[in-house]
């Protein structure tokens, strides 16, 4: 029974994480009697919904070998637009929200077409990026918030649908799609081989590059998404959204299975990594862990449970 | 018992009555509530020494409340790890979860944590301000003082050691802070005010000490001429003060600080900085703990404590030291 258990794990790849998941959750609840409340179940499922998103898109690009550090930046910066176009400019809400995930997308474009033709390192120049879109935001906006967000798009961010917010239900629908694309479609099967072997992809006659524009394009799309969401929830246009953006979406990836090196993983195992930051973030605040000891607790608990899911996998296949 | 007795009765009943009912009315009216023990959460900014005073105030509250009252008070300080309003909403709706007696805040923005102060009324759970700013609409009790007094303090002062004439600059902490703006605009209405200052230049460090020490270097390279600073954040002056004695100008260039952290107070006893305008970050944990206990008597709390600002100079810097 155990053995068959044991089996079942190894032979899928997201039960680890799940596993890890749960062990924590069951932990979370038995050291706090306001875990599961009801409330609580809430503010974590909307704390993932913002990371989830850009958790979503920084694994489809983990999966191409690819990372984007400018993602949060990018979020932020079409937050702070979204917000002139509504406020200062009078535009529509919804037509402002559909023009911020445009121009999002376009950020996201420039990204990829500036590391595949300039044939640059993703993560050097997307650092680089991050200083741009972060630089403008702050030259548009003298770091001051963007205030009067119309209360018609409110309801993105701070409404409930069947008892969960409404950020969450947007979050499990791009999941759906990222799973769709990554998984279910010839694009996806693309994106595994450039991230397995870019050469042997080349060969193999597959476009790669527009596979990998294709894919920083998306992800600035999700990222802009985020960002919007978050003005919505907000009701204002913060310079500083997306500031936290930048390197829990990776850890949460490289938890739920998705390498830095690419190839391999889902963004649905991503999301399970984002949950079990999520919920220990969370249980650091109801313990009332010192905020000086936050951090250490937070990443040493994150080291420990990546380690049991690499220990036991190595154990188990060996045995 | 006849119906003369009765009357009687009834008159000394109803005088009775008349008597003790305002002693039970009393009972249940404002501040004599009381409970055994209550839990209130601080949310500050972010982490950061200004905060840890304001903790040591909060603690100090409690153990007077404790010692007065005997209830036990326990104060819960949950920091966020960065000055970002998301993190900072995330932190105070984690802190509704767990069912306190009140909130005690210091907004990063006012409108963009206003969603989650309204979740947090919505739930019953009293909120205090400390150090900022009611959000449009609301009318929290608020703890704090006067930050453009504060500002204007420190640049008068400033004004007056340059003799009314020279180049000085300012130094912003984060420019979303509404406090650290105002500041920053109150030193410069004051400059902008007398004709023999110019302010020649502004730097952003936000809230951070080694920040402000590569904008203070930067800015007294580009300009050899700089007379003097002010500051509107904590740790503006600290980098500033540093920055100073790096460039080898103590004496040069004049700095009035801001706040009282330690680093700010041996500025001051060295001789780098002339003075600092501070607010009191001990009082305000102390008063808005007060204040969130007293609404959990059941008292109303004054809409604002005015915790006041200090001039801290080398005469009496040995008092604010620890």
């Amino acid at each position: 029974m155990l053995r068959k258990a044991m089996g079942f794990m190894v032979s899928n790849p997201l039960s680890g994480v799940v596993g890890v998941l749960a062990v924590i959750v069951v932990v979370a609840s038995l050291l706090s009697e306001n875990f599961l409340n009801s409330y609580n179940l809430v503010i974590i499922a909307r704390s993932l919904a913002f990371i989830g998103i850009i958790t979503i898109a920084q694994s489809m690009l983990m999966i191409l070998g690819e990372l984007d550090l400018s993602l949060g930046a990018i979020g932020g910066f079409c937050g702070v637009i979204g917000g002139i176009l509504m406020v200062k400019l009078g535009l529509n809400p919804w037509l402002a929200f559909a023009l911020c995930l445009a121009i999002g997308a376009l950020f996201g474009l420039v990204n990829g077409l500036l590391v595949t033709l300039l044939r640059l390192p993703s993560l050097v120049l997307t650092i680089g990026m991050a200083g741009v879109y972060g630089g403008l935001n702050l030259v548009i906006t003298k770091g001051v918030a963007i205030t009067g967000i119309p209360a018609d798009i409110g309801f993105l961010g701070s409404g409930k649908w069947l008892g969960l917010p409404v950020p969450f239900w947007i979050m499990l629908l791009f999941l759906v799609v990222g799973c769709f694309l990554t998984l279910k479609t010839p694009f996806g099967r693309y994106m595994y081989a450039v991230g397995s072997n870019l050469p042997a992809a080349k060969m193999l006659g597959i476009r790669t590059d527009r596979v990998r524009v294709g894919v920083f394009a998306f992800a600035g799309f999700l990222a802009a998404l985020a960002g919007m969401l978050m003005v919505a929830r907000l009701g204002s246009a913060q310079p500083s959204i997306g500031d936290s953006w930048v390197l829990a979406p990776i850890a949460a990836a490289v938890i739920g299975g998705v390498p830095t090196t690419g190839g391999i993983g889902t963004p649905l195992g991503a999301i399970f990594g984002a949950a079990i930051i999520g919920v220990i973030e969370n249980i650091i605040v109801l313990l009332g862990v010192s905020p000086y000891w936050q951090s250490m607790v937070s990443g040493a608990i994150v080291v420990i449970a990546i380690s049991l899911d690499s220990i036991s996998r190595r154990y188990f296949k060996r045995d | 018992m006849n119906r003369v007795g009765k009357g009687i009765s009834l008159v000394v009943g109803v005088l009775a009555s008349a008597v003790l009912m305002p002693v039970a009315v009393a009972q249940e009216g404002p501040g004599l509530e009381k409970a055994d023990s209550y839990r209130f959460v601080v949310v500050p900014k972010v982490v950061h020494p200004w905060f840890d005073k304001v903790n040591q105030g909060a603690q100090q509250a409690a153990a007077a409340i404790e010692a007065q009252t005997g209830s036990d008070v326990e104060i819960q300080y949950s920091a966020p790890q960065s000055a970002n309003v998301a993190e900072q909403n995330e932190i105070i709706e984690r802190a509704i979860a767990t069912r306190p007696d009140g909130l005690i805040v210091d907004l990063l923005d006012p409108s963009g944590n206003r969603t989650v102060l309204n979740e947090a009324q919505e739930q019953g759970i009293p909120v205090t301000l400390f150090d900022s700013i009611n959000p449009e609409g609301m009318s929290l009790t608020t703890i704090g003082s006067d930050f453009c007094e504060q500002a204007e303090m420190a640049a008068n002062r400033l004004i007056e050691l340059l003799d009314g004439q020279g180049k000085v600059a300012i130094m912003m902490g984060v420019p979303t802070a509404p406090n650290h703006a105002e500041r920053a605009r109150c030193a410069q209405a004051v400059f902008d005010s007398h004709d023999g200052i110019e302010v020649v230049a502004t730097g952003v460090d936000n809230d951070d000490i080694n920040t402000a020490q590569q904008q203070a270097s930067a800015i007294m390279q580009a300009n050899p001429d700089l007379d003097g600073w002010v500051a509107s954040d904590a740790a503006g002056p600290v980098g500033i003060g540093q920055a100073i004695k790096e460039a080898d100008k103590v004496g040069k260039v004049q700095m009035v600080g801001l706040d009282d952290l330690n680093q700010m107070l041996v500025l001051i006893k060295d001789g780098v900085a002339d003075s600092s305008s501070a607010s009191r970050p001990t009082m305000q944990g102390y008063w808005a703990v007060m204040a969130m206990w007293q609404q959990a008597t059941g008292a109303i709390t004054p809409s604002h404590i005015d915790t006041g600002n200090v001039m801290i100079t080398p005469d009496n810097v040995d008092e604010f030291m620890e």
